[in-house]
Formats: C-alpha cells, structure tokens, sequence
C-alpha cells in the first residue's frame, strides 16, 4: 500500500475546502470498508485521504416528527440502522438490506453513504434507498444539490458526483400509510456475501386494503446500476393484489433486468431469482400491511 | 467413570489463549537481523515460450539485492513426486503459476515494485484444460517430451471377477460423477525465512507438516546448489492450519534458499492471501464412473470404477491420491470383486497436492452418492442397506486390510436415532446418509511410518517431550500432554511439548493420514512407559518396596492404600539426581506402526487399524430457487477411545464444516487455467453463520493397538458430508446432483429439467 496523509476536517466546508488543495491526489474516506480494500489492492494510490468521520453533521440519524422524513447521514454506519428500533419498525426495507452486509466488523465501521458512493451493482444499501424514493444531499464547491437516489449511479464505480462533492444525507419522505417493504439478498453463503442478485419491494395499498397505491421494484446486480422495474411497478399500480399478479410483476421484472453471466452467477439463474423473490417480496409486503 | 485421571479429558487448547490474544509467533511474526524479502513472479499464461527476459530496470531499483530466474536453479534442484519439477521455470511455462523469477529486496513493497519492472516476452502457446479432452490423441501436449498428456502411473487393480458379478447382479445402477479445485484456506498463509550462517548450514523457517522429509528435501536442495556435508535445520513456528497443504515441500521455500545463498542474508517469503489462493496447490479434481451391483437382497456384488484426475501441469504427491482412493474403493462395505482404474492426466490448470482426506472424499462422493442409487434400485432403505453391507471386526477387505475395531454399525444406529428424533416428512425436506473408512493406525505410504520421542524429566516434577509430531492446529501438543501425564502420574501443565526443531526433535515422517495420535501417541506413551518404569525401580528403593506395588498418581508415588509410602515424585527425581553417582531421567522412543506397504498388486494392510464413520443430515430444498438449507447434522464416528473428546469433538466440527462448504458451495474458479476467485470474497468459504449445529456422537472402540485405545480422526470429518448432502437433497426432491459443489443454480437446473421430463 502505498503511503498516504490522512486528513480529518470537522465540517463539509473544510473537507471540500481540502479536495480542492489536493483535487488530483485525493480521495474521501469514511468507513473505509471498500477504499482500503482498493488502496491494499493498488486501485487507487492517493497522496491524501480525507476522512469524513469527524464530521458531526454526517453521522445524524433522525426523524422529523412534524413532516415525517426521515434523514440518514451520509457516515450512519450499517449497525446503526440495523440496531435501530425505528428502521426495524418503519423501514424493514432497509433492516433486510444493511443487516445483511458483510459481517458484524464490517458493518460497525461500513457507512450507508459508503455503500452508495462505492455505486457497485451489488451495493445492498442502494435498493432500500431507491425503494423509498429517497433523495441524496450533495454538496461541493459550488454548493449544495439534490439527487434522487435512483439517479445518483451512471455505471459501475461511478456515480454523478462530481469532483469534490460529499454525499451529505439522503432523505426519505413519510411512508405512505399501509406500507410493506422487504429486500432479499441471494448469495451462496449466509455472511460476507455479495449478492447474486438483491431484490427490494415496496407496496402501499390503499384504504380497500387491496388496491396498490404505489408499487417499488428495485433490483440489485440486474445491471450496470442499480434499477427499479419499472413495467413491473406499472403492472402493478392502481390493481388489486394478488399473487397471481405479483408473479406477473416477477416476470415483467426479471425482463426487464439485464442480467448477465458471470463467474459468481449465470444470467439464467438470476432471472428466476427475480421472477420467484419479487412475487415473495410482494407476499410478505402484504402481510406486513395486514398485520399492521 | 473414566478409569483415567487425564486421559478423556475435555481439556481446552494449551495455545489457545496465546492465539486468542494475538500472542502467538507465526511466520509472519519472524524477523532476522538483516532479514530481506522475497517475492515471486508468476506466469502470465497458462502455457507460454519465455522468448525474452530483461531484469535490468528492476535491477536498477534502489533497495533490490538479487532477481533469480530459472538460469540460475541449479540443475538437480527439483520438487514434486517426479523430482522434474524446478522452483523457477526456465524457457517455458506450463501454468499461471509457474515461478518464472524471485526477486529479494530490502522491503516487501521494493520487492513488489521490482516484479513490476520485470520484462518478460511470451510467445503463447495453445492450452489444454480439460482432462478428459487432454486425452484425446490431438490434443496438445502439456509436456513436450512425453507421447501423451496420461501420466504413466498405472493406478489398476482388479480383485475378484467384476464382469462375472455384474452378470449375476439382481440390480446394477451406473454413474459419472465429478469434483472441482477447492483450497485449504488455512488462516496462516505459507511462508519461509531461509538463513545461512557462515560455514553455509541452512536454518529455514517454514510452516511444514514434514520437518523431517522436508529437511531431507532442504539437504538435496543444498547438495543440488554444490554445499556439500552441510546441515539443514528446520524451525517450525506455529502453524496456522495445514490440512494438507505443507505435506510437501515448495517453490518458495527452495527460492528463498536460493535467495539467501545468493544475498548472504536471510530471506523471508510470506504468501498474501490471493498468493496463498493461486500459488499453492487445491484438492485433485475427479471425474469418476461407477457401476455397483447387488443381489436381490442388498448384498453388493461389485463395483467398478473408472476415474480421470486433472494432473495439472506438474506431478506432484498429489498424483498419489488414487492410492488413498483405493481404500473406499476396495473396503468400504464388504464387496468381493472391486476393479479401479485411475489416469493422472496433465493439463495446463494448476497442479493439486494432499487436501485433508487425500482422495477419499472424492471417491467417497461417488459411492455414497451411487450406494443410494442401488439401494432405491434394490427397494431397500439406504441405512438398512448400508447395515447389510458394513464392515465387521476381524474382516480382511480385498485389499488385505484387516479390519480390527469397527464400529460402523453402532455408527449407523446412532445417525438413524437422531435423523428420526423429528420425525413428520414435509414437502422439500429429505434426510441421508453416508459412511467413511479412513486409516485410523498410521499409513505406510513412506519407508517408514514412524516417530520419535524423546522424554527429559527435570527436578521440579516436569517433563519435557520433544516430539517428531506436528501440531499445526489439530491439538497434538495436548494430547501428547494428555498420554504423556497419565502414564507419569502428573498433570498436564506439567509436560512440555518440544514439536519444533529438528535439530533437536526426532525423526517422524509428518502429520498426515490422520496418524498424529495413534502414532507420535504411541511413540510418547513408548518414551513415558520407559520413565515410568525408571521411576517405579528408583521409587521402591527411596519407599522401601516393591516397583510392581507402587503407582504414579496427581504428582506423587506412592503404594496405594499405605499413606507411610508415599512421595512426591519432584522430590524423588532431586533425590535420583543430587544423590552421589546420581542421575537425571532421559528416555527414547521410536514407535514404528505394524502395517505394511501397498505390494505391486495394492494388496497390503496399509493401517494398524480403521476409523469408521456415518454422517448423516437433513435438509431442506427451496424448489423455486435451488437453496439447500442444511436443518440437522449427525457426525457419529469410531474413535477407539477419545484421548480428548473437546479436540476430538473440534475435529469433526471442522472437518464437517470443510466438507459442507466442498458440497455447497467451495470451488476455485479456473477459466482457460486462471485463477478467477482468489479471494474470500469470491471463493465461498462457509463463514460462522453458514455452520449448523452438529451432533458428532463419539462411538468408542478402544483399539488395543492405539495409546489408550484411541484412533486417528484427523480427516474424517470431512471425508462423506459432500455424498450425505446428494443423498439428502434426492430425498427431499427427487433429483441427483453428481457435480461438487452443489451449488442453488444446479439444484434448480436439475428440478427444472425433471418437470420438463414429467
């Protein structure tokens, strides 16, 4: 590993302040779960890191009791929100997705902000994100933008950040009431797995208790990115649920995906993976709503 | 209650603590004043002409001392069972991870950066991956000099009549089944410090299963390099897991020889983990034909087996496996005629090496997994079959292996208790079993298959034991202790275990074949026996009695039954020693098991006794996804007598979690000869929360020629869970899986065909 100087700043201000002394020789560090991985393995060589750990303002985690958003910091590492009682109540779409991350010791350090900036296809954090509509605060040195979290990633390793800019936060509005969510990882093994494919599913009905008011399909390792279905959602959006339905809405889903072969997996397979996982994922919306 | 004071003791890990906290000194954690280090260059093709090299430029990097390329190997330094195989490739190279240059330098990051500057021309030549292609007459050749990709290694034998038996089978069922690479994955990667002192004596640290052979290796490599009559020492820091892969010796321990010949300074070569994954060899892939029969009541008739092994571009010990692989083969369940036919065949993929069970969970796979297949041919339950066709004590196998202990059918009664304990069948869930033979008495497959002992009693009461045996995890250290301080009358912290230096430990010929207890046991409770019977004739002149009525118990000799004779034996050994004409107690022993070598016909009682086992699971198959959720696992195992059930209990555990993860879910990935996964995030260990909670009922058999009546249980563990696993998932959901590892994807392929078929 090559040598570097580890800077600390105390606000965003400074941080920005201090890529841009050293923009072409630095990079932002928080939990460090995936850029030590990449300075041990020689991807990337910088002369500065720049940790956002000290930066108070990334690590809140709170919601707002008068509008209902809520607001995850940037640097809210994994076991926060998975201990949470709040996330596991309200939002058990991001509890299945951030529990499952690496191993305990990962996710004590490993940030949700992290997980996104890292914008891997298999990022588990990105799904929940995009499922709740939620919407990335960035600021840099032109100042603070907004993004919604399912435009935030242009390809792998590469998002719409620009030089110098942080992920702040990402907001999430009130859930919708009659509310389910769910994320499955399919990997091999049960711990420090990557998934094969993630499927998250998020369905809110309307007062009938059957009519879908708003349907969310999003899918982790089903592309370049990671994508909501789209045509499924569609399928679904205004109609009455069933299970017949939500196989329909799995099988729009996985053709709608561009899954690929790969050493980890074949394209078959995860197809199947998602046609099977998002009618299950739709089954056990449904029931959360019942049971609430 | 036990008639033992130590031994059957659950007593924890001498070492654990000093690990647990980080304390312990692997080889990473050895340093040498003036030490440099070393650093390989690999192949860049699986089968290449080398047409250019050009070291200057890294030679020019400030800090770097010497590169070695396959020039300068001298030209009788070889490895592997073939001795052809030179730790630095000259000319041509046959693997990715053919050795083409060793750099060593004075920081591990100067080492790396001057591999980096090597420039090296290649002219590629066309490969070959697949074994059975490989023997095809157009195929290329792996090695130019040879007519054939086929090993000549005529791994054959026929016992009995198989085509008569076959015709007079009730049922036959027939099968192809295959394995893939998987690693070792021991939390200690490989390394070596190799040192010389002034008069050119070699002392190389080095994680070795085989000091001893390793040695000898180390004394021709300095032979090969022109140093003759000098010494090799071999220091053994603790070792971080070997399962099989420090069985022999390897290119960077020869390199770092070199290295430190060249320099006249230490040099340190220590794997990083995607090293660790490339550079060091897997488990032998198989692909493998059986055909069994029995008659209409189960009795099997025969089997036959036909297998092909991927060689990998060099023969290493691993193209001996088949030797192991004739022990299932040929003495699993009583079966008469037994044909087998094994080629070694080159490819240009990387070579294998011993992997704990050597061979036998490969062969155990396919006649687990086709057992079930006749059985069900048969209308018979597979235990029930399995109890028709056990081993029974005093059997002699068509091998001539003469089965003393076996308690395979208490084996089977203890799985079949548990399985059924949660009786009600639901739709998806299936149990299965499967057994093992394993050697339980030593291997000849060497010489000899002896160890020495050699026991210092000091004026304190303790004994230091300086052992030819290798704990490299298994425990030896303990259960050395355990035997060592039942037959002295002391305790265990009062027993030194020495297991370290061959300059000063004696000869044993390594930790394989799940010999360690049985024999390095042995070869301590010989030395122990010897002080025992010093101290009983030196105590009854001190007491006043006679030897043969005093015993040695909790640190004291004494006649029992008469507290007037009795003394503590410290006390005893200062008097034996500060005495005038005193002495000081010394004893040796060198334990060489009965058994004997494989003839040329393979017949031979290759182990002093057999271990028997049954694993047996259930689980449940997810039909839409091909998930295989493993509910319940039974490991019951023969052990003779269980010397240290914790350890003992730590062993199966092991071996069953390593054998899950061959069934479900390990495999190097090779494309076209490369290595696509050397990591943990790719190559897919079963982690902690992948493990199941497993039931390993201890069957004891005291053996009457193991100490105390123990039995080797090494490998076991890990030898029938892949088979026990297939027979599960075809009980649950009627489909047959005969490729390793049984991954979801194959599961689901196999459930989606047979629907098609309906």
């Amino acid at each position: 590993m090559k040598p570097f100087n580890y800077l600390t700043p105390a606000t965003v201000e400074e941080a920005v302040s201090l890529f841009g002394q050293h923009s072409e020789t630095a990079k932002y560090i928080a939990g460090g779960t995936d850029v030590i991985v990449k300075l041990k393995d020689g991807w990337m060589e910088p002369d500065y890191l720049i940790s956002l750990k000290k930066i108070e303002e990334l690590s809140e985690l709170r919601k707002n009791e008068n509008t209902g958003d809520l607001t995850i910091g940037a640097t809210v590492t994994h076991a926060t929100l998975e201990k949470s009682i709040m996330i596991q109540k309200e939002y058990p779409i991001i509890y299945d997705a951030v529990s499952n991350i690496g191993s305990l010791q990962v996710r004590n350090v490993g940030t949700i902000g992290g997980n996104l900036m890292n914008a891997v296809p298999s990022a588990d954090g990105a799904v929940p994100m995009i499922a709740l509509d939620g919407v990335a605060l960035i600021q840099g040195p032109g100042g603070e933008r907004s993004v919604e979290v399912k435009d935030l990633f242009i390809e792998p390793y590469k998002t719409v950040l620009k030089p110098g800019e942080i992920l702040k936060k990402i907001t999430i509005p009130a859930p919708a009431p009659r509310t389910g969510s769910a994320y499955i990882k399919f990997g091999r093994r049960a711990a420090m797995e990557l998934p094969l494919i993630g499927i998250g599913v998020l369905l809110s009905l309307d007062a009938d208790l059957e009519t879908c008011a708003r349907a969310r399909i999003v899918l982790g390792v089903a592309g370049p990115t990671p994508m909501r279905a789209y045509e499924a959602e569609k399928l679904l959006t205004g109609k009455k649920i069933t299970e017949d339905l939500l196989r329909q809405a799995g099988e729009k889903a996985a053709d709608e995906s561009k899954v690929r072969d790969s050493v980890r997996g074949s394209a078959w397979h995860r197809k199947e993976m998602i046609r099977v996982q998002v009618r299950r994922m739709g089954l056990k919306c449904l029931e959360m709503i019942k049971r609430n | 209650m036990s008639e033992y004071n130590v031994v059957g003791k659950r007593i924890p890990k001498i070492d654990a603590a000093q690990k647990a906290m980080g304390r312990a000194e692997y080889i990473q954690d050895v340093k040498l004043p003036g030490m440099l280090y070393g650093k390989i260059l690999y192949s860049k093709h699986a089968h290449a002409r080398i047409t250019r090299m050009d070291l200057s430029k890294a030679l020019a990097l400030s800090g770097v001392y010497t590169i070695l390329t396959g020039e300068d190997v001298p030209e009788k330094m070889r490895m592997g069972f073939y001795k052809d195989n030179p730790p630095l490739k000259k000319d041509k190279v046959f693997s990715f991870r053919d050795e083409v240059a060793a750099v060593a330098a004075k920081t591990p990051e100067i080492a790396k950066k001057a591999l980096e500057l090597i420039e090296i021309d290649y002219e590629v030549l066309p490969g070959i991956f697949d074994p059975e292609k490989a023997m095809e007459k157009d195929s290329p050749l792996v090695h130019e000099n040879t007519k054939s990709n086929v090993l000549k290694l005529p791994w054959k034998l026929h016992y009995g009549d198989v085509d008569k038996a076959e015709k007079e089978a009730a049922f036959v069922v027939e099968g192809r089944f295959t394995t893939t690479w998987v690693t070792h994955c021991c939390m200690g990667t490989s390394g070596a410090v190799a040192s010389f002192d002034a008069a050119d004596n070699l002392t190389i640290y080095t994680n070795t299963q085989i000091p001893s052979l390793a040695q000898k290796d180390f004394l021709e490599a300095l032979k090969a390099m022109g140093l003759k009559n000098k010494r090799a020492r071999v220091i053994k820091p603790i070792i971080g897991g070997g399962f099989g892969s420090k069985l022999d010796t390897y290119a960077y321990e020869h390199i770092a020889i070199l290295l430190a010949h060249k320099c006249r300074k230490p040099v340190k070569i220590v794997f990083d983990r995607p090293e660790e994954f490339i550079a060091t060899s897997t488990r032998q892939p198989t692909v493998t034909h059986i055909k069994q029969g029995c008659d209409k009541n189960g009795k099997l008739l025969f089997r036959d087996i036909r297998m092909v092994l991927d060689n990998g571009a060099h023969t290493s010990w691993g193209a001996t496996t088949p030797s192991v692989m004739m022990m299932p083969i040929t003495s699993l369940y009583r079966v008469d005629n037994v044909r087998y036919d094994a080629k070694c065949v080159y490819t240009n993929n990387t070579y294998s090496q011993a992997m704990r069970g050597y061979g036998n969970p490969q062969a155990t796979f396919a006649i687990e997994s086709n057992i079930d297949m006749l059985a069900e041919k048969a209308g018979i339950d597979p235990i029930e079959f399995r109890r028709i066709n056990r081993n029974h004590p005093g059997d002699v196998t068509p091998q001539n292996f003469k089965i003393t202990t076996c308690g395979l059918d208490l084996c089977l009664d203890a799985v079949e208790k548990e399985l059924r304990k949660s009786g009600t069948k639901e739709k998806g869930v299936g149990i299965g079993v499967a057994s093992l033979i394993h050697v339980g008495g030593g291997a000849r497959i060497y010489k000899s298959d002896g160890c020495g002992v050699i026991i210092k009693m000091d004026d304190y009461g303790k004994a230091s034991v300086f052992t030819g045996g290798t704990d490299m995890g298994q425990g030896l250290d303990n259960i050395t202790a355990q035997i060592v301080a039942e037959e002295l009358g002391l305790l265990v912290e009062d027993v030194h275990v020495v297991h370290t230096d061959t300059d000063v430990c004696p000869w044993d010929v390594g930790a394989h074949a799940s010999r360690s207890t049985f024999v390095a046991g042995n070869a301590a409770l010989g030395a122990a026996k010897k002080i025992k019977a010093q101290l009983l004739e030196l105590g009854s002149k001190e007491l006043k009695t006679t030897p043969d009525s005093l015993m040695l118990k909790d640190r004291l000799i004494f006649v029992p039954g008469d507290p007037e004779k009795s003394m503590a034996i410290d006390k005893l050994l200062r008097k034996i020693h500060f005495s005038p004409g005193g002495t000081m107690l010394v004893s040796d022993h060198f334990f060489d098991p009965i058994n004997e070598n494989m003839g040329p016909d393979y017949k031979g009682n290759m182990s002093m006794t057999y271990t028997f086992g049954v694993h047996g699971v259930k689980v449940r198959v997810d039909e839409e996804t091909g998930k295989v959720e493993v509910l319940e696992y039974v490991a019951a195992h023969d052990v003779g007598q269980a010397i240290n059930p914790l350890l003992l209990e730590g062993q199966v555990y092991g071996g069953v979690v390593m054998g899950l993860g061959y069934a479900l879910s390990e495999e190097v990935m090779h494309v076209n000869g490369k290595n696509m996964n050397p990591n943990f995030r790719d190559y897919k260990l079963f982690t902690a929360k992948d493990a199941v909670k497993i039931i390993a009922p201890v069957i004891q058999t005291p053996d009457k020629d193991g100490p105390f009546g123990a039995k080797g249980i090494g490998e076991p563990g890990c030898v029938p869970t892949a088979p026990a696993i297939a027979n599960a998932i075809y009980d649950a959901v009627g489909v047959r899986i005969t490729t390793l590892p049984i991954t979801p994807e194959k599961v689901l392929a196999a459930l989606m065909e047979k629907k098609k078929n309906h």
